[in-house]
């Protein structure tokens, strides 16, 4: 029996200022990319996401189209998307904090904002992480 | 050259130079509902039109329906002239109006027994369906049904034969959240053919169009002020504080606007980009384009 798909993981906002089918994008590329997707995990179908979120079918198929284009995701006959075989190695280090851009240059757009000096921002992100250590 | 309907690229709705003159025989005041609209609006695309009270976002509805006599311009929809629209287009064509056409003696469930009469594609099955997850009450008279429920009923009438183009005025706007999204989410999966279905619908509430639309069309005074892809909107379009207006306006600076102290509309494709520049939802930027 072919497993059943993940459930819907979206969280989507749209009004937002990214695009809801780059919401799709950028969340589909951090589950796979952070191995919390293992490849051949079906992703729920276009239509299932549509509905859940009352949002247009072809945004979600063009969210799809995206990561198959770039290998993410690889389309399985008569059953939908499916995370793509992974290459060897796994998703290197500097591809996942590729991932991770926008939220730094956020943080650090704020951080110029709040007049926050570089090295008290990275005093404020280790003791977050230091934090996040210890369970 | 026109593309093959049905074919990728195909055009479902045109519109060339489309003007209407303010005819009001109360009023000396003279000028445009609509001024030169052209359009053209691909299959499968769900657009959303959105201006101010008055802008002209119904008459280019019945305009484009042939419900409105036009002084200039034509339009097309699906490849046939909106003044001449024939049976297999009417057909494949929905139509709920702002105020709905309902009769008043008639409940949901004869007023579909009239459609059928009519539109030889109906689906029963299909529009009860429709009415059920709408939570229409078919068996009451019309004129019996709450302002929101009448709303419910027409749109039920508009989709019932499985249209694939469809133009709705105003649908929503007397339904609760709960059904607006039921609404949103019967839009596309009430479905019988896999034609992709192409929609236009205007309305006030931005944050539903948000969810559902590929693109957006701004009506400003009878004039297409925009026209685009709602996520070349979101990625491509921002808002810089621009205390005044700039003669001639700089490359990628698509509106200043004179509210908030001054703004500019910036296409970021065309603009090079500045540390303050701030995206914007859809209600910011009709409020950035009516300023």
């Amino acid at each position: 029996m072919a497993p059943s798909p993940v459930p819907d993981p979206f969280e989507l906002n749209p009004q937002g200022s990214t695009p809801l089918y780059r919401q799709i994008v950028e969340q589909v590329q951090r589950r796979v990319a952070g191995g919390l997707w293992q490849p051949g995990d079906e992703l729920p179908s276009v239509r299932a996401v549509a509905e859940r979120h009352a949002i247009n079918p072809m945004t979600v198929s063009k969210a799809y189209s995206q990561l198959e284009a770039e290998g993410v995701l690889e389309r399985r006959r008569g059953v939908g998307m499916a995370v793509a075989p992974r290459p060897a190695g796994g998703t290197a280090t500097a591809d996942r904090l590729a991932l991770l851009a926008p939220a730094l240059d956020a943080l650090v757009q704020q951080a110029r904002q709040l007049g926050i000096a570089p090295g008290a921002l990275q005093a404020a992100l280790q003791e977050r992480l230091d934090q996040e250590d210890t369970p | 050259m026109t593309p093959t309907p049905g074919a990728p690229g195909a055009i479902a709705l045109q519109a060339r130079g489309l003007t209407v003159h303010r005819h009001e025989r109360w009023s000396l005041s003279s000028g445009h509902v609509l001024r030169g609209i052209d359009l053209d609006i691909p299959e499968g695309a769900v657009v959303g039109l959105v201006g101010r009270n008055g802008a002209g976002k119904s008459t280019l509805l019945r305009a484009l329906l042939g419900l409105q006599t036009v002084d200039e311009g034509s339009s097309q929809l699906m490849g046939c002239p909106s003044t001449a629209l024939d049976d297999a287009v009417k057909a494949r064509l929905g139509y709920a109006a702002q105020t709905p056409d309902l009769f008043a003696g008639l409940n949901g469930y004869e007023h579909l027994t009239q459609m059928a009469a009519v539109y030889p594609g109906l689906d029963e099955r299909l529009a009860l369906a429709l009415a059920t997850r709408l939570d229409v009450p078919m068996g009451r008279n019309a004129n019996a049904l709450s302002l929101g429920d009448q709303q419910k009923l027409a749109v039920v009438l508009a989709l019932a034969h499985d249209p694939d183009l469809v133009l709705l005025d105003e649908p929503v706007a007397s339904l609760d959240p709960i059904s607006r999204r039921e609404f949103m989410r019967v839009l596309f999966s009430a479905r019988r053919s896999e034609a992709p279905r192409t929609v236009v619908i205007s309305s006030h509430l931005l944050s539903d169009l948000e969810r559902v639309v590929t693109h957006v069309l701004f009506l400003r005074e009878g004039r297409v002020q925009l026209f685009s892809g709602w996520d070349d909107c979101t990625e491509c379009l921002r808002v810089r504080a621009c205390a005044e207006a700039p003669r001639p306006l700089p490359a990628g600076a698509l509106h200043w606007s004179a509210a908030q102290g001054g703004r500019l509309l910036l296409d970021m494709r065309l603009a090079p980009a500045q540390a303050q520049d701030q995206p914007l939802g859809m209600e910011d930027l009709m409020e950035v384009l009516n300023t």
